[in-house]
């Protein structure tokens, strides 16, 4: 499902002069794209629902420093997705995912071998939930946002062979997830 | 026989495989379906359906703006105060003062001030994202700055020497503020890393 990001610039101009209906003619055309891209990289809809607020917040505050180079939604979706980056490097989150992604990954990368006890037949919805948190953001900023690895690896602060790795080994989970031949469709 | 790993398949991907990849996942029909599977899982990924958030978050966000608003407005208040409290001090003191405050002084708070402006240069507070308690904060501090270098081009006209003794003063506030918006951005990009 898509929805339309284009906003006109005469709405962008009054949002920066500091219009507040304007500004929350903004939050309503992109509360729905920040809110799925924190929640497929966070999982949980309260952080996402934090993510989403901490995003506006910054943008009411420093949209003036929005120069019109580029769509509104890049913009937009690098704070968001910056946020989002900062709970995963918290511990709370951090906590929680380290153990699912340690007792479910294999050592196996190559396809055609073990399932490693996973559910065979999960969607692939539930399987992505299933990743890591770190795993989930750089599959979704990479696959569905088109991030490219040296944005991502900018964006964690870590480096491009990172951002690789963690693309393949979560592919490679996936795949033993969904048990390819029967569940992906 | 040698199948594709992940990173191959990836590679393939990206236009970027080896050789023996690109050759391999032509003559190999287990890894040309491995290679559609990855092609169909990202598909799938991008097809999920759009959540809604369960409450709406705008309320929030709009009495944080009116507050950070009505904030702002206070601050100014109290910074247009001390500085106008420090010219007056100027106009009434400047006979004690005349002849005590060295220009060497003066030419030291300025240069501490403009260390402190090339220290906030180099971490660039544009390009980083902050959140909302330091975000009011450096723009409090940046209001204040704000204020004093308004009042720093008013004092110029006066007498040389009060003029000397009040630029002091000011640039020392100056100075002050300067060092606390260092230290919430170099804070920040020290711990966070943005």
């Amino acid at each position: 499902m898509t929805i339309s990001l284009a906003v006109p610039d005469i709405l962008v101009a009054r949002a920066k002069s500091g219009d507040l209906e304007a500004l929350e003619a903004l939050y309503r055309a992109f509360e729905t794209p920040v809110y799925n891209l924190a929640l497929r990289m966070l999982r949980r809809p309260e952080d996402a629902e934090d993510v989403l607020q901490e995003t506006f917040l910054e943008v009411v505050k420093s949209i003036t420093q929005y120069r019109g180079e580029g769509h509104l939604w890049g913009w937009i979706r690098r704070i968001a997705a910056s946020k989002a980056l900062m709970r995963i490097r918290g511990e709370r989150v951090r906590a929680a995912e380290e153990f699912d992604e340690e007792t479910a990954s294999a050592p196996e990368t190559r396809h055609g071998g073990t399932t490693g006890g996973v559910p065979a037949r999960i969607d692939l919805e539930r399987a992505f939930e299933r990743l890591s948190a770190t795993s989930r953001a750089v599959v979704w900023l990479h696959d569905v946002e088109g991030y490219t690895h040296e944005e991502i690896a900018e964006s964690m602060s870590k480096t491009v062979s990172f951002s690789k790795s963690q693309l393949a080994r979560a592919h490679a989970r996936l795949r033993r997830m969904l048990d390819d031949e029967g569940a992906v469709r | 026989m040698m199948h594709c790993t992940m990173d191959d398949l990836l590679a393939l991907r990206a236009g970027e495989a080896s050789v023996w990849a690109r050759e391999h996942a032509r003559v190999c029909g287990a890894c040309g379906a491995e290679l559609e599977a990855l092609y169909q899982r990202v598909a799938q990924l991008r097809a999920l359906p759009l959540r809604r958030p369960a409450r709406d978050r705008w309320p929030i966000v709009r009495a944080a703006v009116a507050a950070r608003r009505r904030r702002r407005r206070e601050r100014w208040g109290i910074w247009s105060l001390a500085a106008a409290a420090a010219v007056a001090a100027l106009v009434v003191f400047r006979p004690f003062w005349t002849g005590q405050i060295a220009g060497a002084e003066l030419a030291r708070v300025k240069q501490e001030s403009a260390t402190l402006e090339q220290q906030l240069r180099r971490y660039d507070p544009e390009g980083r994202v902050t959140s909302g308690r330091e975000a009011a904060l450096a723009a409090a501090l940046e209001d204040g700055i704000a204020v004093i270098d308004g009042e720093l081009a008013h004092v110029g006209p006066l007498d040389p020497q009060a003029d000397r003794a009040a630029l002091v003063e000011l640039w020392q506030q100056r100075v002050d503020l300067m060092q606390q918006l260092v230290s919430v951005r170099v804070t920040r990009a020290t711990y966070v890393g943005l």
